[in-house]
C-alpha cells in the first residue's frame, strides 16, 4: 500500500493539494476536479464526513468499474482509504450495482484485509443497489444508502449529503486513479478506460489516452461493417464516426454529444438510428425515477413518437413535436437523467436525418 | 425519518442582500430567499401546484419554473445570486409551464360543483393549448373507505404523501413504483380502508387536483328523503355554521347557523337539531367523568375521545392508551342516540322511521358512524362539502335564505357547544363545567386563551380542590405525536387529529388562503360570545334530558348510551 503510506507521511492537505496538482478528474461522466470536491468537503462544517464509491455503473455499455472490481479492487480501496485520510471520514460506502451482487463477495473479502493492513479507523460497508439506473445519481446514491427511494433533488451532497453532513461521491476508477495519482510521478492524467461495445467483434475495456485517433480504435475493435455512428451510453448522444478524427473532449463537444466514462457502442451502416433511438427510449421509461413531470411524463411520450414513426405512420410535424419534447425534457428535469434523456433524439436528428426520413417515406406495417 | 437540511439554515437564513435584473427592471431583493418568495412580494403572481407553504418545497411538477441566468429553474427552490437575470413571463418559460400541465393533463378533467381546487386557477393561468398528448392513466379508484382515490386524476405533486406523514404522523401513503408507472398508493397496493389510515382527510384538502374526495352518501341521503315512510333529522357539527358560506361567496369566517338551518330544512329535513346541544351531553358526562378519577383516583391524564381520527389513530399505534381514554362518545353520535330514545319517545315516533343524518366537517365521522358500538345511531354523514352540493344541485340560493332557528326538542346549545369546533374548545368547553362542578362556583374567566389560537400545541394549568390541574391541547397527527411523548406532565389532554382542530376537518371547504382557519376559529368564538348561556350545565334541554331520562352524569343509562370502548388495531 505504498500510494496510501505516502499519503500518511504527507498532512491532509497536502495530499489534496497533490490530487489538485495531478490534475484527477471525475470518471464517472461528470469529469469534476478530484481534489477541488475533496477540498470543499474537508472545509464544509460538520462532526462528521462521509465517502461514497459509486460502483453503481448503470450506464448501458459501460463495464468497466465492474473491470475494476473484479481485478483490480486493492487500489481502489487504498484510494477510499487515501480520500478517508485527506477528508477525515471515518465511514465508507461502496454502492454496489444490484446486478453486481455476485462480485459482492470476494469484494467484502479484499476490503476487509485491505482496511486491517492499513491499520486505519475507518469501516467500510458495502450497500447493494437493487437495479435502478437512477441511484448512480449522486443526490438519489444517497437517498438509497439512507434507505428511502432513490429520488434525485437539488441538495449538494459535498457539502450536504448523507444524514445531512459532508460526503464525497467519487466514481470507481477516480478512487483507483487516486492512488496511482499519489504514487506514480509520471501518472498521465490524460489515460482513460473506454468500454468499447455494438456491431464490432471485439468487445471490452482499453485504456487509450485522450487524443487517441479514432482510426486506432476503431482497428483494435474490428467492426464487421462500415461504421456510421457512435453512441456514448445513452445519454451522451450519438454521433458520426470520423475515421480520421483524434478523440477529444472537445471533438465530441461540437457535435453536440457527451462523453460521459468514455463508453462507446459502435453503430455500423446495416442499422437505423431510429431503431437505435426507440431502444434508448424505452430504457428511459423504465429508469425515470418518476419524480418530476416532464422526465416522468415526457419520457413514455418520446417512445410513443417513435412507435408512430417506425410504424410508417410518422409524418413531418411529429419530428418538429418530437424535438420540442425532447429539448423541453432536458431543459425542465430535475436531475441528469432527465436533462441527458433527450440527448440522442436531439443528436439523432441533427446527425442522422435521412434515417427519420427513410421511416417516414414507409407505408403503414400491418397493425 | 426523512431528513431534509435546508442549506444555509432555510427559512431562518440570514438576509443576503443583492441587486437582481428581475423581468427586466433591476430590483434589490433579499437572496436568502426562495425566488417563488421574491416574486411574492414584488407582486409577480407564479403558478405553483406541488409547492406547500409549510412543507419542504421538492419542486416535483416543474410548473413554476422561470428562466434565470439563461436556464429555466423551479421558482420555488431556487435562490437568486448577485446580478442574475430573472424573467418570469417570456415565451420560452410560458410554453415550458404549457409543455408540463398538459404532459401531467392530457385531457381536461371532470371536476366537482364546489370543490375549489387550486388546479382550475392554474388551468387558467397558464393557458391551455391543444397538446397531441395520449391519456396514459387507466387505474381503478380506490373505493370504500371514507376517503377515496382515483390515481387518474393525480398529477403526483406529493402533496398528500407528505402532509400524511410530516404534519400527520400517519404515512398510510407513499409512492410506488418507477417513472410513468409511479403512483401513490398504501402499503403494498393496498386499499385504505384495509391500511391504517385515519380517514383524517387533510389529504382531501391538500390535494390541488381533486383526485382524492369524501365518499359520497347524497345517494343515500337523497333516498331517505324522498322516503316519505322515514323522518329524517340533520344535525350540524359545531364548524359547519363557521365555514359553510364560504361555498356561496360569503367569505372566510362568516358564521351563517340561521341560513344553515333553513338551507336544510329547504332540503326536506323534517327536523333539524343542534350537535352543539351533543357538544353540551358530552361535557356533561366528560366532565363528570374527570372528576371520579380525579376524586376517586384513576389514570391521568385523561384524554378526550371526540375526534374519530384520533381514536383511530390510537387503537392503530397507541393501543397502550385505553386506560388513559374517556369512554364518552363524540357529541354526534350522543345526539343520535339520544334522537333515537329519547326524543323518539316524546314525540312518539319509531325508532326505525328515523334517519339521522349528520353534517360534519370531518370524514372520519363517516367511518365512526359505522363502528359496531354506536349502534347506527347516526345513519349517514355528509361533509360540509356534500351539504353544499346537495344545496346547489337543489338550486337553493343559500345567500338570499332567511335565518331560522333550530327545532328546540333538540336545539337548545350554548356557547361551550360551540367551541369545540376549535382547537382548544373541548378543553374549554370541560374546564367551565368541571371547575364549577368541583368547586361550586363560576370559574373566574370563562375564556380561556392559552387555548385559543393556531399553535399546534397549546397548554395551561388551573386550581381546582386546592389540587394542580395542569392541561393540553394538540391538532394534526404529528403535534398529538409530540404530546403524547410528554402527556404524563399532563392530567387533562384534548386531542384533535386536524391541524386546527375540526375548523380544518377534512369534509369542510378546502380553501387557499392562509389565514382560512384563523378567520373560521373567529367565528366559532363570536358564535361562543353571541349566546345566552356559556356553560353546558345551564343547558335546559340537558337539564331536561337528564330530569326526565337519564338520571344523572355517568348513570347506568348514560353509560349504556352514550358510552363506548375501543378496538386493538394493527397497522396493516
Amino acid at each position: 500500500m505504498y500510494a496510501l503510506d505516502k499519503a500518511k507521511a504527507m498532512q491532509p492537505e497536502e495530499v489534496i493539494a497533490l490530487i489538485e496538482k495531478k490534475g484527477l478528474v471525475g470518471r464517472g461522466g461528470a469529469a469534476y476536479p478530484t481534489g477541488r470536491k475533496w477540498r470543499a468537503c474537508r472545509a464544509a462544517q460538520a462532526d462528521e464526513r462521509f465517502i461514497i464509491c459509486n460502483a453503481d455503473e448503470g450506464e448501458p455499455g459501460t463495464f468497466k468499474d465492474k473491470f475494476i472490481i473484479m481485478h483490480n479492487p486493492r487500489t481502489m480501496v487504498e484510494g477510499m482509504l487515501i480520500c478517508a485520510y485527506a477528508i477525515g471520514a471515518k465511514r465508507a460506502f461502496i454502492y454496489l450495482r444490484g446486478e453486481y451482487g455476485y462480485l459482492r463477495e470476494r469484494l467484502q473479502e479484499h476490503v476487509d484485509d485491505v482496511v486491517a493492513k492499513s491499520g486505519m479507523d475507518v469501516s467500510i460497508e458495502i450497500v447493494r443497489g437493487a437495479g435502478a439506473y437512477v441511484c448512480g445519481e449522486k443526490t438519489a446514491i444517497v437517498q438509497s444508502i439512507m434507505g428511502f427511494r432513490g429520488c434525485p433533488d437539488d441538495s449538494h451532497p459535498t457539502v450536504h449529503g448523507l444524514w445531512g453532513k459532508p460526503t464525497v461521491i467519487n466514481n470507481v476508477e477516480t478512487l483507483t486513479c487516486a492512488a496511482q495519482a499519489m504514487l506514480y510521478d509520471d501518472w498521465n492524467p490524460d489515460m482513460r478506460m473506454f468500454s468499447l461495445s455494438g456491431n464490432i467483434t471485439n468487445p471490452g475495456v482499453y485504456e487509450f489516452p485522450l487524443g487517441v485517433k479514432m482510426s486506432t480504435v476503431v482497428d483494435i475493435a474490428r467492426p464487421k461493417n462500415r461504421l456510421k455512428a457512435m453512441s456514448f451510453g445513452c445519454f451522451g448522444g450519438i454521433m458520426p464516426v470520423d475515421y480520421g478524427a483524434s478523440i477529444t473532449s472537445d471533438m465530441i463537444c461540437k457535435e453536440n454529444c457527451q462523453h460521459g466514462a468514455y463508453s462507446v457502442i459502435f453503430i455500423d451502416e446495416k442499422q437505423n438510428i431510429v431503431d437505435i433511438s426507440y431502444s434508448i427510449a424505452k430504457f428511459y421509461t423504465y429508469e425515470s425515477c418518476g419524480k418530476c413531470t416532464p422526465c416522468r411524463e415526457g419520457t413514455i411520450r418520446v417512445l410513443d413518437f417513435l412507435k408512430k414513426i417506425r410504424s410508417g405512420k410518422g409524418e413531418v410535424k411529429d419530428l418538429a413535436d418530437l424535438k420540442e419534447l425532447a429539448r423541453h425534457i432536458q431543459d425542465t428535469s430535475i436531475c441528469g437523467l432527465g436533462q441527458s434523456a433527450g440527448n440522442h433524439i436531439l443528436t439523432g436528428l441533427e446527425h442522422f436525418m435521412p434515417d427519420y426520413i427513410e421511416y417516414l417515406k414507409k407505408k403503414p406495417t400491418k397493425a | 425519518m426523512k431528513i431534509r437540511i435546508e442549506p444555509d439554515g432555510g427559512k431562518d437564513a440570514a438576509p443576503r442582500p443583492m441587486e437582481i435584473t428581475l423581468d427586466g427592471a433591476g430590483v434589490q431583493v433579499d437572496g436568502s430567499k426562495t425566488l417563488l418568495d421574491i416574486c411574492k412580494e414584488k407582486g409577480i403572481k407564479i403558478p405553483t401546484l406541488c409547492y406547500h407553504a409549510s412543507l419542504f418545497p421538492e419542486s416535483r411538477c416543474r410548473i413554476c419554473m422561470v428562466e434565470m441566468d439563461g436556464k429555466l429553474v423551479p421558482a420555488c427552490s431556487t435562490r437568486p445570486r448577485q446580478g442574475s437575470v430573472v424573467n418570469t413571463s417570456n415565451e420560452r418559460v410560458k410554453r415550458a409551464r404549457q409543455l408540463n400541465i398538459n404532459l401531467m393533463i392530457p385531457k381536461p378533467q371532470s371536476c366537482s360543483v364546489t370543490d375549489d381546487n387550486e388546479i382550475c386557477g392554474v388551468y387558467n393561468e397558464v393557458g391551455i393549448e391543444f397538446t397531441r398528448f395520449e391519456v396514459l392513466k387507466n387505474y381503478k379508484p380506490d373505493l370504500g373507505s371514507s376517503v377515496i382515490r382515483d390515481n387518474n386524476k393525480c398529477i403526483n405533486c406529493g402533496r398528500c404523501v407528505k402532509v400524511c406523514a410530516e404534519i400527520q404522523g400517519v404515512y398510510a401513503i407513499d409512492f410506488s413504483s418507477r417513472g410513468y408507472s409511479e403512483h401513490v398508493s398504501p402499503y403494498g397496493g393496498k386499499h385504505l380502508a384495509d391500511v391504517a389510515c385515519i380517514r383524517c382527510g387533510q389529504c382531501i384538502l391538500n390535494c390541488p387536483v381533486g383526485a382524492i374526495s369524501e365518499r359520497s352518501h347524497i345517494e343515500e341521503v337523497r333516498e331517505a328523503l324522498a322516503d316519505d315512510s322515514k323522518v329524517v333529522v340533520a344535525q350540524t357539527a359545531p364548524s359547519i355554521r363557521a365555514a359553510l358560506g364560504e361555498l356561496f361567496g360569503m367569505g372566510a369566517g362568516a358564521l351563517v347557523t340561521g341560513k344553515m338551518v333553513s338551507s336544510l330544512r329547504r332540503l326536506g329535513f323534517d327536523y333539524v337539531f343542534d350537535v352543539n346541544l351533543g357538544a353540551d351531553m358530552t361535557i356533561m358526562e366528560e366532565a363528570s367523568e374527570f372528576l371520579r378519577r380525579f376524586e376517586r383516583g384513576g389514570t391521568f391524564p385523561m384524554i378526550t375521545t371526540c375526534c374519530p381520527a384520533w381514536i383511530l389513530m390510537m387503537e392503530h399505534f397507541f393501543p397502550d392508551l385505553f386506560p388513559h381514554m374517556s369512554t364518552c362518545k363524540s357529541p354526534h353520535e350522543m345526539l343520535g342516540m339520544l334522537t333515537k330514545t329519547y326524543w323518539a319517545k316524546k314525540a312518539g315516533i319509531k325508532p326505525k322511521d328515523i334517519v339521522v343524518v349528520s353534517i360534519m366537517p370531518c370524514t372520519a365521522k363517516k367511518f365512526e358512524s359505522t363502528r359496531d358500538e354506536m349502534a347506527s345511531a347516526v345513519d349517514y354523514v355528509l361533509t360540509t362539502r356534500e351539504l353544499g352540493r346537495l344545496i346547489k344541485m337543489n338550486k337553493v340560493d343559500f345567500a338570499k335564505l332567511p335565518d331560522e332557528n333550530f327545532d328546540p326538542a333538540l336545539g337548545v346549545s350554548t356557547g361551550a357547544g360551540a367551541v369545540f369546533g376549535a382547537s382548544g374548545g373541548v378543553m374549554e368547553a370541560a374546564l367551565r363545567t368541571a371547575y364549577e362542578f368541583a368547586e361550586g362556583k363560576a370559574v373566574s374567566r370563562l375564556e380561556f386563551d392559552q387555548l385559543r389560537g393556531m399553535k399546534g400545541i397549546k397548554e395551561g394549568s388551573i386550581q381546582i380542590k386546592g389540587k394542580e390541574v395542569k392541561f393540553a391541547c394538540a391538532s394534526g397527527g404529528m403535534n398529538i405525536r409530540k404530546l403524547l411523548e410528554v402527556k404524563d406532565d399532563y392530567q387533562f389532554i384534548e386531542m384533535m387529529a386536524c391541524p386546527g382542530g375540526c375548523i380544518g376537518g377534512g369534509g369542510q371547504p378546502i380553501y387557499q388562503a392562509p389565514d382560512t382557519l384563523q378567520k373560521r376559529a373567529e367565528a366559532i368564538y363570536l358564535a361562543d360570545r353571541q349566546l345566552p348561556l356559556r356553560r353546558s350545565h345551564e343547558n335546559p334541554v340537558v337539564k331536561r334530558i337528564y330530569s326526565e331520562f337519564l338520571d344523572h352524569p355517568g348513570s347506568e343509562k348514560a353509560e349504556m348510551l352514550l358510552h363506548t370502548s375501543y378496538t386493538r388495531r394493527d397497522r396493516f
